[in-house]
């Protein structure tokens, strides 16, 4: 019987690791650059851990520069169970109820998981029809060339792609919008999507994340999302390009931009 | 007979109850599919924050990364090993529980446990999941407290 050797586990940098890696997944081109990401390891994670604040995550955790946490990457792999997360946020706290809106947030993980192990078909299939007028067949299947360049001409939106492309992370409020764009403004099925955001995010799950990407669809809410320049310009702060000519297909109120996504909502569809 | 401690990437720490499970001694593997990564969609970066976390974890105890599929290498380390019980981390994801079938079927001998993650809330009755807001209403006593207790 032929002894297996194991893989190397020690490198000089990161940027060794990385080449070793990209020559595991046969992708050399991959191993380019070294990404800006989170740092990997338990030590790692309890220097993350020990700075959350649950109360000053409630009260800004919407604005992309409030006070998240960056945990996600940690409890995705089990580096940190939410078990301990819950128990180190309720010991930082007087009141059980500073905490609650922190704690709710790790209570949507373990939601996702429970549904994954009940009904992993709905990680991949929709779990409602779309609420927006249209079939799923009218979604486009592949992810448009643009959004995964990063080139669609909405500025805040290439924005977000090549935050999400560089460092494996984004905001969740970021998230959400450029989640929407790509289903109701470019009218791309939330598969395509997820599959992007699973490729880069360093937190990926495909039971948050696509479960996520079907609650913006509407395909696991009552309604589709949708957001205007003005919310982007509202939560993101002066990192982000809001103004009006670089974002025109954004700059819409509510009430117009569904007339223009939706035009056949509550019709024979839906 | 000892045990081996077969990781997933959903189980990166050395407190995680497979690890009490095995004892001190038993030996841990972390098996690098390729092919599996490429289907999960998972893109370079999440690699090397996964293998950070493997080099990390193998500072302080043994702990192999072996290259290949599942079904291939977990028998043959098994009996390497001298092991007799797989001990494995539960979980959700579909291709790492249809892994867990096919060695089953394929090495009848070879016993694999799963082997549970610390509860986040304890619950009398298994929740409605149809909206997030049914679940969170039973489940908000317990994930407020300490242990979820």
């Amino acid at each position: 019987m032929n002894e297996t050797i194991p893989l190397p586990t020690r490198f000089a940098d990161r940027a060794a690791m990385l080449a070793h890696l990209a020559a595991l997944s046969g992708r050399d081109e991959a191993a380019s650059a070294v990404p800006d990401i989170a740092a990997g390891g338990r030590k790692a994670a309890e220097a993350v851990l020990a700075k959350v604040d649950p109360r000053a995550y409630a009260a800004s955790r919407n604005h992309l520069d409030g006070a998240v946490t960056r945990l996600s990457p940690y409890i995705r792999h089990g580096v940190l169970s939410l078990d301990e997360v819950r128990n180190a946020a309720l010991a930082s706290v007087a009141d059980p109820k500073q905490a609650e809106k922190f704690i709710q947030e790790l209570a949507w993980r373990d939601y996702w998981q429970r549904i994954y192990l009940a009904h992993p078909e709905r990680v991949w299939t929709d779990v409602e029809s779309y609420k927006t007028g249209f079939d799923a067949a009218e979604y486009d299947a592949e992810l448009p060339a643009d959004i995964a360049a990063g080139e669609t001409g909405v500025a805040c939106i290439d924005q977000f792609i090549a935050t999400l492309v560089e460092t494996g992370y984004l905001h969740n409020h970021a998230r959400m919008y450029l989640a929407s764009y790509t289903v109701h403004w470019r009218r791309v099925s939330w598969q395509a999507g997820a599959r992007f955001f699973l490729e880069h995010l360093v937190d990926a799950d495909p039971a948050s994340n696509n479960l996520s990407w079907q609650w913006i669809a509407s395909t696991f809410s009552n309604k589709p999302y949708i957001f205007n320049l003005e919310n982007v310009a509202k939560y993101c702060g002066p990192d982000i390009n809001t103004i009006p000519r670089h974002n025109l297909v954004l700059d819409q109120s509510y009430e117009r931009l569904s007339e223009l996504l939706f035009p056949y909502m509550g019709g024979p569809h839906g | 007979m000892a045990d081996l401690v077969w990781l997933h990437e959903g189980a990166l720490r050395l407190t995680h109850p497979v690890f009490a499970a095995g004892g001190p001694d038993a030996a841990t593997i972390f098996i690098w599919d390729r092919d599996r990564l490429a289907a999960s969609h998972v893109g370079i970066k999440r690699q090397l924050f996964i293998y950070e976390t493997l080099a990390e974890m193998s500072e302080s105890r043994s702990l192999d990364i072996h290259e290949g599929r599942a079904e291939e290498v977990l028998p043959r380390l098994a009996a390497q090993a001298g092991a007799g019980r797989v001990l494995v981390p539960s979980s959700p994801d579909p291709a790492l529980r249809a892994e867990i079938g096919a060695i089953r079927l394929a090495a009848p001998d070879l016993e694999i446990v799963e082997i549970e993650e610390t509860p986040f809330v304890t619950l009398a009755n298994t929740p409605d999941l149809g909206r997030f807001f049914r679940y969170w209403n039973k489940a908000r006593k317990s994930a407020l407290r300490p242990q979820g207790i």
